[in-house]
């Protein structure tokens, strides 16, 4: 039909009989028009049928739980108002996993993302085992992350005993150095090990969309003059941005629910130095039977999330309608 | 053609309410057999030779048994069960469920009961309230100070002293001698602070715990001492603050390889250890008094088997007859052959392994002491609270009294 189209007039008339085609078929005032519809609108009933199961009716079911005591024992409640939301705003714990947790969203947003397009860049070039280094970069991605966090800990262990002190006295003659017993340091290992853990899985992702890349722009490119570094700025990055909008958008939305690793990695410590607003909504919930009070955080969480999430897909899709 | 989805849909409702029926079957099957539902925290393959014990004995009454590993996975298990109506007719109480079990109630008084006689009196007490008592608790578990007594015959001792102040001056002979001297995992309340804060209770009447949560005393008041005596072993350079960064497992293994001579521990140790050591000389010892107070332990008494107040009576009388096997000489002899508690009925000596013998005897007096289970309410943010605020302190970030403040806060808002 497409073909017919674009053989009886070019394609900017193709397209608007097509656009005229669909504003009919919109604006109604056929029997057949109106069944179309119908048919359209019923492929839609089975994601709307999931997304009101499994998201509407659970968010307002932990919107009403947040204005209650509920123990998570009993299906009797007290109405407390906003007490659980007071609770939260007032309490240490609370707004130091609210920092870690934000900390290492960006953080390891923005670090991947630095580090992934580099890495696909390399990856896309033709070298002796290059899918073997794939695979070696993106094995990271398919074990757990509570798994790779109880490994990590070994390696990373303060002990003069543990993998990586071990080497670096070795080697450098250095340590022990307390990877998991200082603050700081213990917010470094996190984010190191998230990137570690997540960095090959965008290089693929980046990859992907570097295939889809014509060689043309880099040949006219190189015929213009064009170094690699003025080739990578301005085509190879541009044209990534589509990516780069779905990446960060995984990466952030992860980064804040973030749990298994921090949890697995240093149980939310030193003190609450890694502490983690989902880990505040496990152990407030389930470890200790105040489901009103994680369902508060809970509330507070998505809306932080989805605000966070939409201005960064508002300045994304900016900085993708400014390069494309 | 058009009738296919109603007979489907028709078909499947049917398989639904047979499989429902099947879940909430009667009280007695075909067979006139009693059948009751049991969620174990005790592995299966620990538990089922009590369960093939108590079927032989007991043919008449069927124990459908699931299993559930603890403690958060458990809980949450239960919890869940609880809430939809579908809790077992026999299951677990342990210190993080106790307070909502009770409060709920979802369990059966079992005080009176002949089958609590032989148990003893701190187990009862630890899952009872008011007089009632709602758990039984056939076994308790310890933890002490396990030592490596070739490292510790190298400065001149062959055992741990008794008093805090000489227990230092031994860490630091140790330390002088190239000998890491103690490690102890904070990931948890520190068994030495525990230990210290039960001995100081254990005279006290009303209790310590009493005396905080009726509002008439306070964590800083009764807490502090201890925790200054605790971060001695900080300020004075005998336990390096990366203990902030380490777990039981890391503690056990450094101990288990000879890199330390001294480490908090609990029976759980003993068979890792032997197995990564045979040749490892070790013993366990109590923890060193302070404040004049003798060497104390921290400990507790074992999760308890509840029964569901929601089941029938019948099930509730099988239960029970379910209960009364599992604190028989016979019943307590082939669970402590599994699991190598430390039972505390009055009926059965269990054999206990050479090391952990010094503790055994505390063990089945009771004189133990947990926080999170004798706290009366809050126990879990307490705890939580408690153990992030003690990193600190061992950071040199705050100071003991600062530690105990912030717990007094915490109970004042929960």
């Amino acid at each position: 039909m497409t073909a017919l189209l674009n053989r009886r007039s070019p394609a900017g008339d193709a397209e608007k009989i097509g656009g005229r085609s669909t504003r009919r078929g919109i604006g109604g005032g056929t029997a057949g028009g109106w069944k179309q519809i119908t048919v359209n609108q019923a492929f839609l009933l089975p994601a709307i049928v999931v997304f009101v199961f499994l998201f509407v009716i659970p968010l307002g079911q932990t919107f009403y739980w947040s204005l209650t005591d509920f123990t998570g024992y009993s299906p009797e409640t007290n109405f407390i108002g906003l007490h659980n939301y007071k609770v939260i705003l007032t309490d240490p714990s609370m707004l130091a996993g609210l920092s870690f947790t934000l900390l290492f969203g960006v953080g390891t947003t923005i670090i991947i993302t630095a580090l992934a397009i580099p890495l696909a860049v390399q990856l896309n070039k033709a070298f002796f085992g290059r899918n073997f280094v794939r695979s070696l970069w993106f094995f990271p991605a398919i074990p757990s992350m509570a798994i790779l966090g109880l490994v990590w800990r070994y390696i990373l262990s303060p002990l003069e005993s543990g993998v990586l002190n071990s080497v670096l006295k070795t080697v450098f003659g250095i340590g022990p150095i307390g990877w998991l017993s200082v603050d700081n340091l213990a917010k470094l290992s996190v984010i190191v090990v998230g990137v570690w853990g997540a960095v090959g899985w965008h290089a693929v992702l980046y990859t992907a969309y570097l295939q889809s890349i014509p060689d043309d722009y880099y040949e006219v490119a190189k015929i213009d003059g064009a170094s690699p570094r003025q080739q990578f700025f301005a085509i190879t990055l541009p044209l990534l941005t589509p990516a780069m909008v779905i990446s960060t958008f995984l990466l952030m939305t992860g980064g804040l629910k973030v749990f298994d690793l921090p949890y697995t990695l240093t149980n939310g410590g030193p003190g609450f130095s890694t502490y983690t607003i989902t880990q505040s909504i496990v152990v407030s919930g389930v470890g200790q039977g105040r489901y009103g009070l994680a369902s508060a955080l809970a509330v507070l969480f998505t809306l932080a999330v989805g605000l966070l999430a939409f201005g960064q897909l508002r300045l994304t899709k900016t900085i993708e309608r400014r390069f494309t | 053609m058009k009738r296919r989805p109603l007979i489907i849909a028709t078909a499947m409702a049917a398989a639904m309410a047979l499989t429902l029926s099947a879940c909430g079957s009667g009280d007695g099957d075909d067979s006139g057999k009693t059948t009751i539902t049991f969620l174990s925290w005790t592995g299966e393959a620990q538990m089922t030779p009590v369960l093939d014990a108590f079927a032989t004995a007991h043919p008449e009454i069927k124990v459908e048994t699931s299993y559930s590993p603890p403690v958060a996975e458990y809980i949450q298990a239960l919890q869940t069960r609880v809430l939809s109506g579908t809790a077992p007719d026999v299951f677990l109480i342990a210190a993080e469920n106790k307070t909502n079990l009770i409060d709920g109630g979802h369990v059966v008084d079992l005080a009176g009961e002949p089958f609590l006689d032989n148990v003893a009196e701190f187990n009862q007490e630890t899952y009872g309230r008011d007089g009632a008592v709602y758990g039984l608790s056939v076994s308790s578990w310890a933890a002490g100070y396990a030592y490596n007594k070739d490292l510790l015959a190298e400065v001149g001792y062959d055992a741990i002293p008794e008093t805090w102040d000489e227990f230092l001056e031994m860490c630091t002979k140790l330390k002088d001698a190239g000998i890491t001297p103690f490690l102890e995992s904070v990931d948890q309340m520190p068994t030495t602070i525990s230990s210290w804060v039960g001995a100081q209770g254990a005279s006290m009447s009303p209790t310590l715990d009493d005396q905080i949560f009726s509002g008439a005393s306070t964590f800083e008041e009764q807490w502090t001492p201890a925790l200054t005596e605790y971060n001695r072993v900080f300020t004075e350079g005998i336990m390096s603050k990366d203990v902030v960064g380490l777990d039981g497992d890391m503690v056990r293994d450094e101990f288990a390889n000879g890199r330390v001579a001294i480490i908090n521990a609990g029976p759980w140790i003993i068979a890792p250890v032997r197995e990564a050591a045979p040749d490892l000389n070790f013993a366990y010892s109590a923890i060193p008094g302070i404040d004049g107070n003798a060497p104390f332990l921290a400990g507790a008494a074992s999760p308890g088997y509840a029964i569901n107040s929601k089941s029938s009576e019948a099930k509730q009388a099988a239960a029970k007859t379910f209960l009364t096997f599992l604190s028989s000489p016979e019943g307590v002899k082939v669970y402590q052959a599994q699991t190598n508690d430390v039972t505390v009925t009055s009926d059965f000596d269990p054999p206990v392994d050479e090391a952990f013998a010094p503790l055994a005897g505390a063990i089945r007096a009771g004189d133990l002491y947990l926080p999170m289970i004798s706290w009366q309410r809050s126990e879990d943010i307490l705890n939580v609270e408690a153990v992030a605020q003690i990193q600190r302190m061992i950071q040199g970030q705050i100071t003991p009294a600062e530690v105990a403040k912030a717990m007094d806060s915490k109970l004042a808002a929960s």
